[in-house]
């Protein structure tokens, strides 16, 4: 009966709609227009130009010598130099290992803050505030952690272990300086993951969980046959998301290790910042920004079709 | 009533006098560096120079050591170029063939022309057109300190002057031998706590290329390929990376003062000058001051510091030139400078630094400059070349094979000269 209605409602309001076609899209446009000529300007125009940008030796700043086209030029250059490779390498590690890490805790930490705990919205703050106190801060601090021989880290480490650990160069070790930086990525930026679990953990009805109960189940089996496929398009967000921001690691390696030691840090962003501004080559830096979004771009398609897998 | 009209009145016009005044001034923007203690410096400068010259008015801008140069392209973009700026000397040619500079010779007194030493000649001088373009009141060089305790311990001969700096091999030596001595935590600081990405790599460590008979780049031909990742070269940094290997060096990790730590856990420090300032406050006179050693058949030492210059945009080149020469007599600032073991550009401020005369602890540094000092290559390519020797060095020091690192910089070198068609006029009389 409710459904006859809207139908009939709908197609009443449709008849003038078709009379009206050419005023109803110029309104559209024109609602349109102040998103499109904003996203056109900012958005699609310097995506446009850095493509023009690319295939082109523009320096940075003015030169005396004429601007040229070199077309792909620029491109077979990035492809045939081994340090973009170890650039590509290493975000591809770093997200590897700050996926598990970050996503775990942030999973893990939802998980507790969704309980009834006594002060529960103050420790949720609590956790939420390393998100939003800025990298730059956070990583000067963790400098002073990370310190070799004789940072905190390293002592503590020392007590526990009552010696037998020798202290870590942290940061100056080719082995450790990635892992140091996921530690200290994954510590950061959790708190917006978490926010967005515990959101997807409120998301789930609490009908279910009584239908669970009724039927029997126990914790153990409510958080694997209700959470888990409740927070099943949670688990794909969060997952991509996380994977985007990993690609764009760069504050940390610029204030840290300056993609060193032995180019262990190195990432594609720093080494597009790096032949931009230092070596001021903006032709080549654009070419790899333009790899960048291309490979940003795959994420995203990826993306998409698991989240039309999962039916969301 | 009448009386408070009146006293408004008065203020009024003196209020207005004053902004007219203010409206008059001549505004000179100044970029630079540095840190806070000759911040501060240029700081009261600045306002001796207001007080002399009550039309002027000095405006500061701050950009940080490391992102200097980023900082300078942004103001280059944005079309807001200071009247003087503070530059890198190795970053001149860079700037004078992107035209941002203008010759200063004709604008600076003259007395402070005639005062130059030849090495701050060379640092300010475009190597094109030959002309003067910068000019500093220090220049600067890399010696090498040494713990006297325990280079009496094992014996190392002191050398007395540039001459007859040790060889290779007494060096090798001498550090094998602090390795196992007492109390010696490394046998050499070289800094390393600078970074991997700063200036103090190409500066310190490229004259140990020169030394051992090779350069960064060829400099007739402009060309990197062949010289940069030549035999010397390689086997100049594979000896360096043969001392990090050994730990012979004090890791990046472990700061910039190991030298003159509590301890001293450093025996020797291949450290600037102004390490000298830092160090002699804890060691007293247990430090010795060397030539740095010769790697091959000559002794290398840099030069080349931060300089003034004055940019092409700037409106009043004349007021601008005004205070660059006040700057550089300021007698406070002098002595600000040379208590910071200032290394001298002027021979005046020689004269007024008993660290580089004769028979000064720092003597031997001065020698440096006539004897051995060997400039970065003054080609606009600069940056370029510099970014990619750090990578190498940085490469090779964690265990990269050195010959592939130089291989590559070499190659991103050329590569860079060629986008820019050679840099024309470089090149072009080969």
């Amino acid at each position: 009966m409710v459904m006859q209605q809207s139908i009939s409602s709908a197609s009443v309001r449709k008849a003038p709609a078709r009379r009206h076609d050419r005023g109803r899209l110029m309104q559209e446009a024109a609602m349109l227009a102040p998103a499109m000529i904003l996203l056109t300007l900012f958005l699609i125009l310097p995506f446009l130009l850095s493509f023009w940008t690319a295939m082109t030796n523009q320096p940075l700043v003015p030169r005396p010598t004429p601007v040229r086209f070199v077309w792909f030029n620029n491109f077979i250059r990035i492809f045939q130099d081994d340090l973009f490779w170890t650039a590509l390498w290493n975000v591809s590690r770093f997200t590897f290992w700050i996926i598990p890490a970050q996503c775990g805790l942030a999973f893990v930490t939802a998980l507790l803050l969704n309980q009834k705990l006594p002060f529960r919205n103050l420790l949720r703050g609590m956790f939420f505030l390393p998100a939003i106190t800025s990298m730059v801060v956070v990583c000067v601090i963790w400098g002073t952690l990370f310190q070799y021989p004789t940072g905190p880290f390293n002592q503590i480490l020392g007590f526990l272990s009552g010696g037998a650990i020798q202290p870590i160069d942290w940061l100056g070790d080719p082995q450790w300086a990635m892992f140091s930086l996921v530690l200290l990525s994954a510590w950061q930026a959790y708190g917006f993951q978490m926010i967005v679990y515990l959101a997807g953990l409120q998301g789930i009805p609490d009908e279910l969980y009584d239908a669970a109960k009724i039927d029997g189940a126990n914790a153990l089996r409510r958080f694997w046959h209700v959470t888990m496929p409740g927070l099943r398009p949670t688990h794909v967000f969060v997952l991509v998301i996380t994977t985007i921001q990993a690609f764009k690691l760069y504050t940390q390696v610029a204030i840290l290790t300056q993609g060193g030691p032995k180019s262990s840090t190195e990432t594609v962003v720093h080494y597009m910042v790096r032949s931009g501004f230092e070596e001021q080559k903006m032709g080549y830096a654009s070419a790899v920004s333009v790899i960048l979004f291309v490979i940003v771009l795959i994420i995203a398609l990826i993306q998409r079709q698991l989240l039309r897998r999962f039916d969301v | 009533m009448g009386k408070r009209l009146l006293w408004s009145l008065v203020l009024s016009s003196v209020l207005s006098a004053s902004w007219a005044q203010a409206a008059e001034k001549t505004a000179i923007q100044v970029m630079h560096q540095g840190d806070p203690g000759f911040v501060a410096a240029y700081g009261k400068v600045a306002e001796r120079f207001e007080a002399a010259n009550p039309d002027v008015d000095i405006q500061f801008i701050y950009a940080p050591h490391d992102a200097y140069n980023e900082k300078f392209s942004a103001a280059v973009m944005a079309k807001q170029l200071p009247d003087v700026m503070e530059l890198d000397a190795p970053f001149l040619a860079n700037y004078v063939w992107s035209g941002y500079l203008q010759p200063i010779k004709p604008l600076i007194d003259k007395d402070l022309l005639d005062d130059m030493t030849e090495s701050n000649i060379a640092q300010g001088t475009y190597p094109i057109d030959k002309d003067l373009y910068a000019i500093g009141l220090t220049d600067s060089s890399v010696v090498l300190y040494g713990n006297k305790k325990y280079l009496e311990a094992i014996g190392a001969r002191i050398p007395k002057s540039v001459d007859d700096a040790w060889t290779r091999e007494e060096f090798e030596g001498y550090l094998e031998k602090l390795s196992k001595l007492d109390g010696v935590k490394w046998p050499i600081d070289t800094f390393r706590g600078y970074g991997i990405k700063t200036e103090w790599i190409t500066y310190a460590y490229g004259p140990i290329l020169q030394s051992a008979g090779c350069d960064l780049i060829d400099r007739e031909a402009w060309k990197s390929e062949g010289t940069l990742d030549s035999d010397a070269c390689v086997d100049a940094l594979a000896m360096m990376q043969k001392w990090v290997k050994n730990g012979w060096v004090v890791p990046q990790s472990a700061g910039t003062n190991q030298f003159f730590a509590e301890g001293n856990p450093a025996a020797l420090a291949l450290g600037g000058h102004w390490v000298y300032a830092e160090a002699v406050a804890t060691m007293k006179d247990n430090i010795v001051v060397l030539p740095l050693p010769k790697f091959g058949a000559k002794g290398a030492s840099p030069n080349g510091t931060w300089i003034w210059a004055i940019t092409k945009t700037s409106k009043h080149p004349d007021i601008a030139a005004k205070f660059i020469s006040f700057l550089l007599k300021d007698k406070e600032y002098r002595a600000y400078v040379a208590s910071q073991s200032g290394y001298p550009g002027l021979k005046s401020f020689a004269a007024e630094s008993p660290l580089y005369a004769n028979g000064g602890p720092m003597a031997i540094a001065f020698e440096q400059a006539s004897k051995t000092a060997v400039s970065r290559p003054p080609h606009p390519a600069y940056p370029t070349i510099t970014s990619a020797f750090m990578q190498a060095v940085d490469e090779a020091f964690n265990g990269g094979d050195p010959k592939e690192a130089l291989t590559s910089a070499a190659k991103k070198i050329d590569e860079d000269i060629e986008d820019n068609d050679g840099y024309p006029p470089f090149g072009d009389g080969q």
